[in-house]
């Protein structure tokens, strides 16, 4: 008898079981033979677009990735990364890389990217990262393209800084400002504020301790905001483990997110006082070097994406940036998708890249 | 095929998928508690200073044993990693005294530079 003429009132697919129990079968062996396959082999290659380093110094590097349109337009991009992760995850595979995508709809792109701050490098300060080494990319930008004006891409972190830089230099040369899930309310991350309650964090003892505080901090910080991710996801891997595709992205993404960086001690510091204690940045007091960094002073176009299910910065941080710059040329734009996700994977190829193409190339001429 | 809502498969993972969102919405809430962030740094404040006091010991331990510490270590692979940035940077020289020989509008990579003459897609168009 046919299995497809069996009755099935609870409706629990019996006319399928055996076919069922067949592709799990099949599925089992692959998946021990895929699980050997991938424990004994290394990920995709990332970060693979080609490129030339222009600068690097102590933590900073500059990279220039190489035009591949005929003709490009005339202001150049410079991609500022967040300070804790690192830049491929922009430039990830080829038809999942920003990076790429931009080249070839006819962009001149540089990255500012960092490397783990050394031991030395404790002592690096805010203005550091905000009076220097965004300044110095940019004249390098400016000095490698010829040209006066650069469009600024702020992603996370990254947005805070090329933020408090374009509020300093007002005056240009930045000509349009991008930013990625860029928090200016710190109250909004719920759950970092609280784990750095200025009641029980003692952020000077953490410093002057271990200097930079490392990277399994930073990590673990991040994965505390979902802390059954983790498990789930691997649980996840196993049961697709079988299929190519899911664990090639699980293993980019995997490597990209556990790849996190160091954060140099005296920069953490002012983080922690500046933003998540005081609150700078959203009540204007904020000053680097001392030097008044005030949002309202930005006139520049500005793009702000966030994502509608971001856990690491909120959308209640993330939205009065628009609100307060002083552009007049400003929109934001909510997207589908996670912190992650907003920038990178099949979510951004559909979503935020061809935003993001539709607003600057007007901008970029 | 079976209906997916009956799938043994699709429910596990989907219990999985419930699981997780059940976990994280509870932890989250655990978390922000100022009782969480009390002991969460208590532990976290007394791990570095335990951390430094041993590395510490450590430290004069591995100098006893005529050992390199890992701060000699490390000072080794910054030494290392300096001389890479060095190169880098002579190469890097040599790319941008390549360009110039090549012409002014080379930059720092020798291969010729598209000119900036892309204009936008008209609206609705296809990018090129």
């Amino acid at each position: 008898m046919k299995a497809a003429s069996a009755p099935d009132p609870a409706g629990f697919g019996l006319a399928s079981i055996p076919e069922r129990i067949q592709s799990e079968v099949q599925r089992a062996i692959q998946r021990s033979i895929k699980g050997v396959e991938y424990i004994s082999t290394s990920g995709p290659s990332l970060g693979s677009t080609p490129k030339d380093i222009l600068s690097t110094r102590g933590t900073m590097n500059l990279y220039h990735y190489r035009p591949v349109a005929d003709e490009i337009y005339r202001v150049p991009i410079l991609v500022v990364m967040a300070t804790t992760n690192r830049g491929y995850i922009l430039d990830m595979v080829p038809g999942q890389s920003f990076i790429e995508f931009l080249l070839k709809r006819g962009y001149d792109v540089y990255m500012l990217d960092w490397t783990a701050p050394k031991p030395e490098e404790k002592s690096l300060r805010m203005e550091d990262y905000v009076l220097d080494f965004i300044p110095d990319c940019v004249r390098q930008v400016q000095h490698d393209s010829g040209e006066n004006d650069v469009t600024v891409i702020g992603y996370c972190f990254g947005g805070v800084l090329s933020l408090l830089y374009g509020s300093i230099f007002a005056d240009g040369p930045m000509k349009n400002l991008i930013c990625f899930t860029t928090p200016v309310d710190f109250r909004g991350m719920k759950l970092f504020q609280n784990f750095s309650d200025r009641r029980y964090f003692d952020v000077d003892h953490l410093v002057d301790s271990i200097g930079n505080v490392p990277p399994e901090m930073i990590l673990s910080s991040f994965e505390m905001l979902r802390p059954a991710s983790r498990t789930a996801s691997q649980i996840q891997l196993w049961e697709n483990i079988w299929n190519d595709e899911f664990v090639k992205s699980y293993r980019m993404f995997d490597r990209w997110a556990t790849d996190t960086l160091p954060l140099a001690g005296e920069y953490f510091r002012a983080i922690t006082k500046d933003l998540m204690w005081d609150n700078k940045l959203y009540n204007d007091t904020m000053t680097v070097g001392g030097r008044k960094a005030d949002i309202a002073n930005i006139k520049v176009p500005i793009l702000h994406a966030v994502a509608e299910h971001d856990h690491i910065v909120p959308y209640e941080a993330a939205k009065p940036l628009i609100a307060k710059i002083g552009s007049a040329d400003k929109e934001e734009v909510v997207l589908k998708g996670g912190h992650v996700s907003l920038v990178a994977g099949p979510n951004a190829v559909r979503r935020l890249w061809p935003k993001l193409d539709s607003w600057l190339c007007e901008r970029s001429i | 095929m079976a209906d997916k809502s009956n799938d043994p498969v699709a429910l596990w993972q989907n219990m999985i998928g419930e699981m997780e969102k059940g976990f994280n919405a509870f932890a989250n809430q655990a978390m922000a508690s100022p009782e969480f962030s009390k002991v969460v740094n208590q532990v976290g404040g007394a791990t570095a200073g335990a951390q430094k006091q041993l590395g510490e010991l450590m430290e004069k331990y591995l100098l006893s044993m005529n050992l390199p510490s890992r701060s000699q270590m490390v000072g080794m692979a910054e030494r290392l990693q300096s001389i890479e940035g060095q190169l880098n940077e002579i190469k890097a020289m040599l790319h941008q005294m390549q360009g110039n020989a090549a012409g002014p509008s080379a930059g720092f990579s020798a291969t010729p530079r598209p000119p900036r003459t892309k204009r936008p897609p008209p609206a609705g168009g296809e990018p090129k």
